[in-house]
């Protein structure tokens, strides 16, 4: 990298370029002088380059804005094309929304009108711009407030832009800055406050009390007043162009031309609540909120903070997180060196856990945030881990109230994590779930992160590392081999005829017999004298056995005869019986049984419809609150069938493009061949048609070639258009099944509906079936006001929950059926219509209508 | 997403002496693959904790992203015992997982070893087999899981080190994983135990491996090359 290029990369950074110096004006002065040298003869290479540095390392914007500040003294020209660089990006960025460059892009010129390259004038109009489409897009008669995820996020945009430049507008154009605040206002009282009881962490927030929490705009806002009422001030934010404020004013302020904000979409013609469900969904999943704060350290923690700051350093982090992805390096050192005069670990562990946990899903794999969280704790070993320690701990006092897809996420994030820390952990201080009931969700929290970890390593290794608290072997999984029910071992029952057909099928495998001679064998010697149920049963158990040794044998077997269970298995009843087989020869490997049941749909031995019968069997029902397996299972199964439904998404569109390119190549080929012929006609007047007959015949094959490829490409697409289709009606049967399912076994369970039913309400509901002696059990404090059982606390941290069996059941489900409805909200929103008619009718529970509504994000003010 | 400290054309600096190509095609085969090498594990991990791993780096969780699946994996065996010794092959179905795995899970730890995730140009017959002089698989250079020079340029697979030199960052020594992992969420008092059961995944091999769920007769071991066999 040449030297001007890695100073301008590591400005701000306390390196070797700037001899560890942490002088921002040293910085800046030493940085300019070397662009100085550079810029006559690499100034487009300059240009470039900086624009990306701005754009990949926000938080050092105020740097680049005050360098961009000198340099328009040196070259007004080179400053003038950076300026219309950025107008043309941004608005590139508007229409096409690119939320993150709209965001950062409005940072930069708010850098620019600091270091006195823009006048504050023009900021203001971009500004008002922004503000008076988000104005008409929430007016019901002008605009379309399904659009309101757009609205909010332009004003958002503006009041970011606050803590860079609030200062300097206050002071140069107070009037102007003052009107687009008092317009911010009025903006606020006609948008509606975004219900976020889909998306949020924890349960409990939505119980309803009288106060609504604020959502993100709303709480930004507080935030910009308060910093404004502060004068302006914020730690956060460096504001190096002040000693350079006598210079800078020397440069010549530029253009910002006129931005315009795309229309938002009309309003449907009909208007339904289901058109404008719809409309909202996809608005909200092009502007998603950034970031959801998690709250869950004491308030001590972090108080010291101003309230912008808190918003300032989670802007730094989330930025170095998007365009650090991928560089452990960068990220981990950019993570633990802001630009800031105070300590933030604790906001750092939660600004991480709220992406890792973010709602529906996170910006990244969730495996990123483990890895950064890993990297972290190496960076700073005094602090960070425990810090996250304590995170841990918090989470799991509120286990019971963490939405469900969040626990998921836990669970896998924190086998993981301790996986890379030789699984040392206090478990001790955990001992006490034992205590509880089999379904308390801490107990079974501490259950699933155990399994994972063996997992990830092995039984006698996950046992030791328990050896603090070893009462908790309990919890463990069993140990994991397989259960053949024709191993002669425990096979007492089995008679000795099937003993022997299974020793006869394992020696004709082991003899490389083919699945046809297999199945002509079954057919002729075992099913007629044995029936259904037991050749399947002795089929399926010695073929899983042969491919017991590992995750390659099960494939080889299944691949080589996985004919033979299609013809045994040959409908749905049937496949469902192979699930159950399945299941009982790994009872004790939930690993292999969602392994294996996985495998088999992917040869589509079984269908997505068979395992979601089978998962609603009673047998996995009475297992729904008290263990991951049967949900599993589930999940891999509607995400399988989604991969399908994506990738023939994708096949579609690449052969719609290269559909584009033949056609153009074919009318090309053609119009080639046709002035050809055109041209030999004209030759002297006279035909001439033995001129060059090669070279046209070469014409007409090339055409005639594009030609059918066009075709043959238009006959691929319209097998494809036909295959996505039918994918897309199993996936409306898929959905309607799993719903009718989740409905009819919840309306067993829950208890009489009433208008007001609550999840509160039915955690306050003492089950009958404790299994648990409650005298054992630490003392619980009722809350007076709410009737809702608050913990004990937390030093030593003996948490409890006393919700009897069958509520937790019915909450845990619930969970379940909203954390399925979210994830696919995309994939469930085509067929709400009939969702409408089939499931979600008036025999519905309320609680699993709402539980559907919230997780489709259906159930704010349009209802 | 950050290109600004990325070298994209540096994919790996391997070479793998059995392709058969020129050095353009070898990195197209990298660029396009969806194959990549596990090495550096523990001769005890078994194809199910490394599915568990990396199946991670495939969840469905972004919408509008071709979730992926582990398609297959292929342990490497030493050629003489026949015996899994330290490297492996995860084959995904789509490029994406391929990336994030290198990405997300190269120098992170598997059964206490950093392991090292790179992309591969593709599976073929035979290279399941070791290719040290004694069957085995080379022993792989410690490496830091932060240092992107040592981690394209150590050997790989059992080669004999063609390609990529030894070039080791100047605090190599200072830097071996075992540093690395100390600092978990509770300070650690057992590295020490710790390294005592590192070394003896390679020198002496306990009689029984805890972690194989039968332990096969001779037939089966026959049994098992065959089924490796795709």
């Amino acid at each position: 990298m040449s030297s001007w290029k890695s100073i301008l990369l590591r400005i701000g950074d306390k390196s070797s370029e700037y001899n560890s110096s942490d002088d921002f004006k040293d910085h800046i002065e030493t940085c300019f002088g070397a662009l100085r040298r550079e810029l006559a003869h690499s100034s487009s290479e300059i240009l470039s380059f900086l624009l990306q540095c701005a754009e990949q390392l926000p938080h050092k914007i105020p740097l680049y804005g005050t360098l961009i500040g000198l340099l328009n003294l040196e070259d007004e020209d080179f400053v003038k094309k950076i300026v219309e660089d950025t107008q043309n990006s941004f608005q590139d960025a508007l229409d096409s929304a690119n939320c993150d460059r709209i965001r950062i892009s409005m940072r930069f010129l708010t850098a620019l009108m600091c270091s006195k390259v823009l006048q504050p004038a023009s900021l203001v109009v971009v500004f008002e711009t922004l503000l008076s489409s988000a104005a008409i897009t929430v007016d019901e008669e002008k605009g379309n407030p399904s659009w309101q995820a757009r609205a909010d996020f332009y004003v958002i945009c503006i009041l970011s832009c606050l803590p860079w430049g609030g200062a300097e507008l206050a002071e140069q154009v107070p009037e102007e800055i003052e009107r687009v605040l008092v317009g911010i206002q009025a903006y606020l009282s006609i948008r509606s406050h975004t219900s976020d009881s889909g998306l949020s962490f924890f349960e409990d927030d939505e119980s309803g009390g009288d106060v609504v929490e604020k959502d993100f705009l709303e709480d930004l806002w507080e935030r910009i007043q308060v910093l404004s009422n502060n004068g302006w001030k914020v730690e956060s934010v460096p504001r190096p162009h002040l000693s350079f404020e006598a210079q800078l004013v020397a440069g010549k302020s530029h253009e910002f031309g006129p931005i315009s904000c795309p229309e938002q979409p009309e309003l449907p013609s009909t208007i339904s609540a289901v058109a404008y469900g719809k409309q909202k969904h996809d608005a909200e999943l092009k502007y998603p909120q950034r970031t959801r704060r998690l709250n869950i350290f004491p308030s001590s923690k972090t108080e010291d903070l101003q309230p912008i700051d808190r918003f300032v350093v989670e802007e730094y982090l989330l930025d170095v997180l998007l365009f650090f992805n991928g560089c452990r390096k960068e990220c981990a050192s950019f993570m633990v060196g802001l630009p800031v005069p105070f300590r933030y670990e604790y906001l750092m562990a939660e600004t991480i856990f709220s992406q890792l946990l973010l709602l529906p899903h996170p910006p990244f794999k969730p495996i990123y945030y483990t890895l950064v969280i890993m990297d972290l704790c190496k960076a700073l070993p005094g602090a960070f881990p425990a810090v996250v320690a304590g995170a841990v701990r918090a989470l799991f006092d509120k286990i019971a109230d963490l939405d469900m897809e969040c626990r998921t996420r836990l669970i896998l994030w924190f086998s993981h994590h301790l996986s890379n820390f030789q699984f040392i952990w206090p478990w001790d201080e955990w001992a006490y779930v034992l205590d509880l009931s089999k379904w308390a969700p801490q107990r079974v929290f501490v259950q699933e992160v155990l399994e994972r970890e063996v997992r990830l390593s092995y039984w006698d290794k996950i046992k030791q590392s328990i050896e603090n608290a070893p009462a908790l072997e309990e919890l463990l999984p069993p140990k994991g081999g397989p259960n053949f029910k024709y191993s002669g071992v425990n096979g007492q029952e089995k008679t000795e005829q099937e003993q022997a057909i299974s020793s006869d099928l394992n020696n004709k495998v082991k003899g490389r017999q083919s699945a046809r001679e297999i199945i002509l064998w079954i057919e002729e010697n075992v099913y007629p004298t044995h029936g259904l149920e037991i050749t399947l049963s002795v089929v399926v158990q010695t073929l899983l056995d042969i491919g017991s040794k590992s995750f390659t044998h099960l494939i080889t077997v299944l691949e080589r005869y996985g004919q033979v269970i299609a013809k045994l298995c040959s409908n749905q009843d049937k496949q469902v019986m192979l699930i159950a087989e399945v299941s009982s020869y790994w009872k004790y490997n939930a690993q292999m049984t969602a392994i294996a049941i996985d495998r088999m749909m992917g040869y589509r031995l079984i269908s997505n419809l068979a395992i979601v019968r089978w998962v609603f069997s009673p047998e996995n029902v009475e297992q729904f609150h008290i263990s991951d397996r049967p949900w599993e299972v589930l999940r891999n199964a509607v995400s399988k069938t989604y991969n399908r439904i994506t990738d023939l998404r994708k096949e579609v569109s690449s052969l719609k493009k290269s559909i584009i390119s033949a056609e153009e190549a074919a009318s090309k080929a053609k119009a080639d061949l046709e002035a050809a012929e055109s041209k030999l006609a004209l030759v002297e007047g006279e035909p001439v048609l033995g001129e060059n007959p090669a070279k046209l015949k070469h014409l007409k094959s090339v055409a005639d070639k594009a030609k059918e490829e066009e075709e043959s490409m238009h006959d691929s697409l319209q097998a494809k258009e036909a295959l996505l289709a039918q994918a897309l009606d199993e996936n409306e049967v898929l959905f309607l099944s799993l719903y009718k399912n989740f409905s009819t076994v919840l309306n067993k369970r829950l208890p009489d509906a009433s208008g007001d039913a609550t999840l509160q309400s039915l955690k306050s509901i003492h089950g009958d079936s404790m299994a648990v002696d409650l005298e054992e059990l630490p003392t619980m404090e009722v809350d007076d006001e709410n009737g809702i059982a608050q913990k004990s606390q937390s030093n030593g941290g003996k948490a409890t929950n006393n919700v009897g069996e069958k509520e937790q059941w019915c909450l845990s489900t619930l969970g379940y059926v909203k954390t399925f409805s979210r994830q696919y909200a995309s994939e469930i929103w085509p067929h709400i219509e009939k969702l409408d008619v089939e499931v979600l009718t008036e025999d519905a529970h309320p609680l699993f209508w709402k539980a559907v509504h919230s997780g489709l994000r259906r159930l704010s003010n349009e209802l | 997403m950050a290109s600004l400290f990325k070298d994209p054309a540096k994919l790996s600096a391997y070479r793998d002496r059995r392709f058969n190509g020129t050095q353009e095609e070898f990195e197209q085969a990298l660029l396009n693959s969806n194959t990549v090498y596990i090495g550096n594990m523990s001769f005890y991990t078994t194809e199910e904790q490394v599915y568990e791993l990396f199946s991670r780096a495939e969840q469905v969780y972004e919408l509008f992203s071709r979730a992926g699946e582990i398609k297959k994996i292929i342990m490497g065996l030493d050629k003489n015992s026949k015996t899994p010794c330290g490297f492996c092959f995860v084959l995904y179905y789509s490029r994406e997982d391929a990336e994030d795995a290198v990405k997300y899970i190269s120098g992170t730890i598997l059964d206490d070893r950093p392991i090292r995730v790179d992309f591969d140009w593709g599976f073929l017959e035979g290279r399941q087999w070791g290719r040290g002089r004694s069957g085995g698989q080379v022993r792989d250079e410690y490496r830091t899981d932060y240092d992107p020079d040592i981690l394209s340029n150590g050997r790989r697979g059992g080669g004999h080190g063609h390609g990529g030199s030894y070039r080791h960052g100047r605090d190599y020594h200072r830097k071996r994983h075992r540093e690395d992992d100390r600092y978990g969420l509770e300070p650690s008092k057992r590295s020490s135990e710790h390294e005592s059961r590192r070394a003896s995944d390679h020198d002496s091999r306990p009689e029984k491996n805890p972690r194989f769920r039968e332990s096969g007769d001779s037939d089966d071991e026959e049994e098992d090359d065959r089924k490796r066999r795709p």
